[in-house]
């Protein structure tokens, strides 16, 4: 299987703050296309760091993030953006969607920032809500949904552009047990159908079951790298 | 790119009372600086077409001197130089109107008063400002006529009327002693408070005779047909003109204290105006900054997911200066109308602030002005802000750090 995800020695040091903290420590992890993980830790493990380091958006203090053959460490912030927009899909724990825009809009707002044409956008956006159990709400706002179903079109964008990984920040940390169990049904059938590899930061024991590999962090470091065979 | 103007116009009805209060702010600021300065065009409309008419009409040919050292040494012979000049320029010309003009001392039996003599063509004048139309006692002189018309204040001071007799004294031209008795024929209620007190009235004739000027004028008024061109006008005229003896001076160069005092009524509106934008422009610097930074976190994520900042920047840009247009519009839209009105029906005055403005000439009324710059103008300016405010929140999203955003 193709390796999307590298990282080298990856380290990040906060110097921000009173004293300074090493918020992850020489990690270095492949992960390969198609997979399901999830990185658990407790609170302050350095689960989100190193989702934003590996998604661009942060940068690390040393190591590098290999994806499609580019170190993205080096890149500058507006190689980024591109690069984000073009490889990344993101799933965030508040949903986090654009509240003036409907379901549609919302989903199709990453093709339209890569300037895919109209009708694909449109199609596949619909396609894409039809597949999270929303083809009714399509030109419905955020305020008008709940948070499982506003956590559903979140999915549904993150993945309309098939990006090549889609990192979820503790994507069912606001939802109730059916909502999650729902989602989790979901961004499993698309990761096996559009072979979307799927990374997940989180706490719930939920999403650990589902997934089929599982990094547990301790204060920055790779204390388990371990996999299952769920199917 | 629609859409990114879709998302701008709706972020701009999340809030549809904050929104609507902004563009309403907009909206009174803009009405109130366009009435503002629509009143004080129509006002200093009012005043220069006041004193164009009473004092100095639009241009004036005089002795080339006689700006600098306005005395009856430096008055002009209206002869043949001057009168081929007015032919020349005859159809650019409507109305001259000639005047002589001196100060002497006026006298009846024992009293004595200082007065301004004017050797004055009532049918010429009253092209200007109905003087004729101001005679209260008695009648205006007309050619032939050999009687003197006084005005009503300097008459209470002389306890003169119609019938009697009034003496002159005063310095004629190059220094000949001017004297004269002039029977009064009339009284003339005059509008100021100085010249009502000091103004005696000649047949033009009977004046330059007194002065002993022979056909000599102080100054020759000139209404032209175009009032916008009148240093052009000023110009084509003096170069026909021996340059050593004769002037042709535009109005604005014989009364430059008044045009100075119109300067200074302008900045004073602008600065009120000026004052004015700087209210609503924090205003909508609030509800611009409240907008910003109460969407800070949603920035972060457009961000995170690959929006570029400029074209986040674009859209915030698109919504400060939406709601500038949508003030300035709505301005226009009421505004014209309500000019208009005030054109149309303008505020009269009654009592003792119509008394005032009819001390200094002018009719009581408040008038108003409307050109299409008035209106452009004042767009800019509002559009000019909006921008300098929209410009302030794309720094603030070009400086943003993406992940402080999102986690905010």
């Amino acid at each position: 299987m193709k390796t999307v995800i590298k990282t080298q020695g990856l380290s990040k040091t906060y110097t921000n703050t009173a004293v300074p903290v090493e918020a992850l420590k020489d990690i270095s992890l492949e992960f390969k296309e198609g997979e399901f993980t999830a990185i658990v830790g407790p609170s302050g493990s350095g689960k989100t760091t190193f989702l934003n380091v590996i998604g661009g958006l942060d940068k690390p203090t040393k190591g590098n993030v290999i994806i499609d053959d580019v170190d993205i460490a080096s890149m500058k912030e507006s190689q980024l953006f591109d690069f984000r927009l073009k490889h990344i899909g993101f799933v965030f724990q508040a949903y986090n969607l654009i509240p003036v825009l409907t379901a549609t809009e919302n989903v199709s707002f990453i093709m339209l920032l890569q300037k895919r044409p109209k009708e694909e956008m449109n199609k596949r956006a619909k396609e894409m809500l039809e597949q999270v159990g929303l083809g009714d709400k399509l030109d419905v706002r955020p305020n008008k949904l709940s948070g499982g179903q506003q956590q559903r079109v979140a999915v549904a964008r993150a993945l309309a552009s098939r990006p090549d990984f889609v990192l979820a920040d503790e994507p069912t940390a606001n939802l109730d047990t059916e909502s999650a169990f729902n989602l989790l049904d979901i961004m499993a059938r698309l990761n096996r159908e559009e072979n979307i590899t799927l990374i997940f930061s989180t706490h719930d024991q939920r999403v650990i079951d589902r997934a089929r590999r599982v990094i547990k962090l301790v204060d920055g470091a790779v204390d388990k790298d371990e996999t299952f065979d769920r199917d | 790119m629609p859409i990114l103007f879709t998302f701008a116009w709706r972020n701009l009805w999340r809030n549809r009372r904050r929104t609507l209060i902004t563009v309403s702010s907009v909206l009174f600021t803009y009405l109130l600086a366009v009435a503002l300065l629509s009143f004080m065009g129509g006002f200093q409309q009012q005043m220069t077409e006041s004193l164009i008419r009473q004092e100095t009409g639009y241009l004036q040919i005089q002795d080339a001197l006689y700006l600098d050292e306005p005395s009856m040494d430096h008055i002009f012979d209206h002869g043949e130089e001057v009168s081929d000049v007015l032919e020349q320029f005859g159809d650019k010309i409507d109305v001259t109107v000639p005047r002589i003009r001196g100060f002497s001392l006026a006298a009846k039996g024992m009293t004595t008063r200082p007065a301004m003599v004017a050797g004055i063509v009532p049918e010429k004048e009253d092209k200007l400002r109905e003087i004729s139309s101001h005679v209260t006692k008695g009648k205006m002189f007309s050619p032939g006529d050999d009687f003197a018309v006084v005005a009503a204040g300097l008459a209470d001071l002389l306890d003169i009327s119609v019938g009697d007799t009034l003496v002159l004294i005063g310095q004629g031209f190059q220094a000949v002693s001017a004297t004269g008795k002039f029977q009064v024929g009339g009284i003339v209620e005059l509008n100021l408070p100085e010249p009502n007190n000091t103004k005696v009235y000649l047949p033009l004739e009977r004046a330059q005779w007194y002065f002993d000027a022979g056909n000599r004028l102080t100054n020759l008024l000139i209404m032209p047909h175009d009032t916008k061109r009148i240093s052009q006008l000023a110009t084509e005229m003096e170069e026909n003109l021996d340059r050593e003896w004769y002037a042709v001076r535009t109005w604005k160069e014989i009364v430059p204290d008044m045009v100075e005092l119109m300067e200074m009524q302008r900045l004073v509106y602008s600065l009120i105006t000026w004052v004015f934008y700087i209210i609503v422009g924090f205003g909508i610097f609030g509800t611009i900054l409240t907008m910003l930074y109460e969407r800070m976190r949603e920035f972060g994520i457009l961000l995170s997911l690959g929006m570029k900042r400029r074209k986040l920047a674009l859209v915030t840009l698109a919504e400060t200066v939406s709601i500038g247009l949508m003030g300035v519009a709505a301005g226009i839209v009421a505004g014209i109308p309500l000019i208009l009105i005030l054109i149309r029906f303008p505020i009269r005055f009654s009592g003792e602030m119509a008394a005032y403005m009819h001390d200094f000439g002018m009719e009581a009324v408040f008038t108003f002005s409307m050109s299409p710059g008035l209106f452009i103008n004042q767009g800019f300016i509002v559009f000019g802000i909006t921008l300098l405010i929209g410009v302030y929140s794309m720094r603030k999203i070009f400086a943003m750090n993406v992940l402080d955003a999102a986690r905010s």
